[in-house]
């Protein structure tokens, strides 16, 4: 007992001594220094709206050992927890700025050395209404020419530029996440575009399809209005097969373009994928990019085009919502439907309509686009160049080693997969870097039994090989991916909650 | 007199430096390598690799907005051709004398509305494309002229 007794004594002591001994050894002999000893950051606690400023000062005020306070805003390193939604610049002359990037929660910190303080920071919305919204008809009644099946259309209202009179609602525009732009016809159009120009001559777009169309015509500003939106005056691609030049140059440069809306099967397409602009900063630099020409006589010249002047993905201009889209479609039960209708919301995150909440984020190729696809879920085959697309009106990929999935060969499905009978699978989709990763149930039908009578137009269970396994390397996430699901198509150098685009998510 | 012959020299001097330094250029569908198409286009490329099988030697070739890849017969004739990239690139040239026939087959393929996906299959030629905007790809190849025990699936 008495050893234990001071045994502890002997510990307390000791503790004492080591604790005391660094500050009050040395404190009779300097100067007391003046220690930084907290950090405050003001304002505390914000709440700030992301529609009423993209940007808000925050101040670092330091307190010393002596109870001295000194803004230290300029000589801290700040940070914010959470990127996505505000950042905070260090930059000489903005330090301390914060830019709101999206809806959230995010802590920003001011560090000096060991010493640090911090502040939430709440980015919220105002934006209860549903002025971002489209409504998207499969074979409904925004549709006008050839009825194809899953054929997705929404409709948009293009002006005049400055005038908020001269102005048109366009119906059967095609919505396509698989490309960048918005592309109307000349002939349905009645309002008064602006030639845009490139040296001496008019710009000239050439846009190539896989199916081997193309669409060829000048570009022209015009002023675009997407549901509710405020009108943004941009670049658009005029289809128009003659413009320019001869017929015989613009075959050589553009293949056999798209003449008409009958022929092409829409009065337009809306081009709001991964991408900011249809070709981007290839052809900022490279002359010979086989997509913009300048014309001049009746001359078309390849030509080097700036951002500013090519066509952009409407989307990516607008004031408030432009991170991205949001499609939903209904579920289709198996045997399809007549018409189904749909919603398309802009923007991710802005707005109390568009939150991605409980949606998982994949990243996509930042150049191609392009993510992973396993199928089948188990021993499968890697399909490296996936993609989701509603311009895709079916799922579109190679059967691989599933013996069922046979093709017709004759009648009114020839090319599609007639399975004897409807069949279910499961494919694994992965970010393009191999995460996440998510299994994706579907199932194929017979496009024979299908389309027979005739009265359904939208499947959830059509698909497709491609015409050769070469192509193997594709799975085509087409329109009935988007059945029964919230599809986030993140834009590319933008973000919200899910993270930095170009993504895909649901 | 002497202007003209040193502007002929010049010109004889530039031509020989032009094929000298972009000889890398595409050969053409059913020619020899030796064949370097005319079209200006082409000659952006900016550099190949050579990659040799025991069937076939594929030369590659890099542009600012595309890889093509050439298929070659161990005696010397392109028998495919396979791209990828931004655009699809000009088939008049890398087609040659197959141009025609594939213009004409094209022409007369019904279109498929909302498929990424085209096959033109003409008497001697079948190009196949494919893909999306910002990455589209796609393979020419003549049957007639595949070496023995090459599958048309190995043009990619």
């Amino acid at each position: 007992m008495k050893l234990n007794k001071l045994l502890f004594y002997s510990l307390i002591s000791l503790l004492v001594i080591s604790c005391s001994g660094g500050g009050g050894g040395g404190g009779g002999t300097t100067t007391p220094t003046v220690t930084l000893t907290s950090i405050a950051v003001t304002p505390a606690d914000q709440r700030l709206l992301l529609e009423t400023g993209a940007t808000k000062q925050f101040t670092a005020t330091g307190t010393y050992s002596d109870s001295s306070t000194q803004d230290i805003t300029t000589s801290v390193t700040w940070s914010s927890s959470n990127t996505d939604i505000a950042t905070i610049s260090n930059t000489s002359g903005s330090n301390g700025l914060v830019t709101l990037q999206a809806v959230g929660a995010t802590t920003i910190t001011a560090t000096s050395g060991s010493i640090n303080g911090s502040t939430l920071l709440t980015v919220e919305t105002n934006n209860n209404n549903n002025d971002n919204h489209l409504t998207i008809t499969v074979n409904g009644d925004t549709l006008c020419t050839n009825a194809y099946p899953n054929k997705p259309c929404v409709s948009v209202t293009v002006c005049t530029p400055g005038s908020n009179t001269d102005c048109q609602i366009i119906n059967d525009i095609l919505l396509d996440t698989g490309a960048s732009g918005l592309r109307i016809f000349s002939s349905v159009l009645t309002i008064t575009p602006t030639q845009v120009t490139s040296g001496s001559g008019n710009l000239a777009d050439c846009i190539q399809y896989a199916d081997g169309s193309a669409d060829w015509g000048p570009v022209q500003t015009v002023d675009v209005i997407l549901g509710n939106e405020p009108a943004v005056t941009m670049p658009i691609h005029v289809i128009d097969s003659t413009f320019g030049t001869n017929a015989e140059q613009i075959q050589s440069l553009c293949g056999t373009p798209d003449v008409s809306p009958n022929t092409a099967g829409f009065n337009g397409l809306l081009g709001v994928g991964l991408f900011a602009q249809d070709c981007g900063s290839t052809c900022v630099s490279v002359t010979s990019n086989q997509m913009y020409y300048s014309c001049s006589g009746s001359v078309c010249s390849p030509t080097a085009v700036p951002l500013s002047n090519q066509v952009p993905n409407p989307v990516a201009l607008l004031p408030l919502d432009n991170n991205g889209v949001v499609v939903e479609l209904p579920s289709v039960a198996l045997g399809g439907k007549t018409s189904i209708q749909g919603d398309l919301y802009l923007g991710i995150d802005t707005r109390s309509n568009n939150s991605s909440s409980g949606a998982t984020m994949y990243p996509a190729d930042p150049s191609s686009g392009n993510f992973i696809t396993v199928f089948p879920v188990t021993g499968g085959n890697t399909y490296s160049s996936s993609f989701i697309d509603t311009g895709s009106n079916a799922l579109f990929f190679d059967a691989g080693s599933q013996n069922a999935l046979i093709t017709c060969s004759t009648g009114i499905a020839t090319g599609w997969y007639c399975p004897s009978s409807t069949l279910s699978f499961t494919a694994t989709t992965k970010g393009y870097l191999g995460s996440p990763a998510a299994n994706i149930p579907f199932s194929i039908g017979n496009a024979d039994t299908l389309f027979s009578p005739q009265t359904n137009w939208v499947f959830s269970e059509l698909g497709a090989p491609y015409d050769s396994s070469t192509i193997s390397a594709f799975f085509d996430w087409g329109l009935p991916f988007f059945m029964g699901r919230s599809v986030y198509v993140g834009l590319e150098k933008t973000s919200s909650n899910l993270g930095k685009g170009p993504y895909w998510a649901y | 007199m002497k202007t003209r012959k040193l502007s002929s020299l010049l010109l004889c001097f530039s031509l020989a430096l032009i094929v000298l330094f972009v000889g890398q250029a595409y050969a053409t569908l059913g020619e020899s390598t030796d064949s370097i198409a005319t079209n200006r286009k082409a000659l952006s490329a900016v550099r190949s690799t050579t990659i040799t099988s025991s069937k076939y030697t594929v030369h590659v070739f890099q542009s600012e907005t595309m890889t093509v890849r050439e298929y070659v017969s161990p005696s010397g004739v392109v028998f495919g051709i396979a791209w990828n990239g931004l655009t699809h690139p000009d088939l008049t040239p890398l087609l040659g004398s197959y141009a025609s026939e594939y213009q004409k087959a094209a022409s007369h393929i019904k279109r498929q509305p909302g498929r990424k996906f085209v096959k033109v299959e003409s008497d001697n030629v079948i190009v196949e494309k494919w893909g999306h905007m910002r990455n589209l790809q796609g393979r020419a190849y003549a049957p007639a002229l595949m070496p023995q025990g090459v599958s048309n699936d190995e043009i990619k």
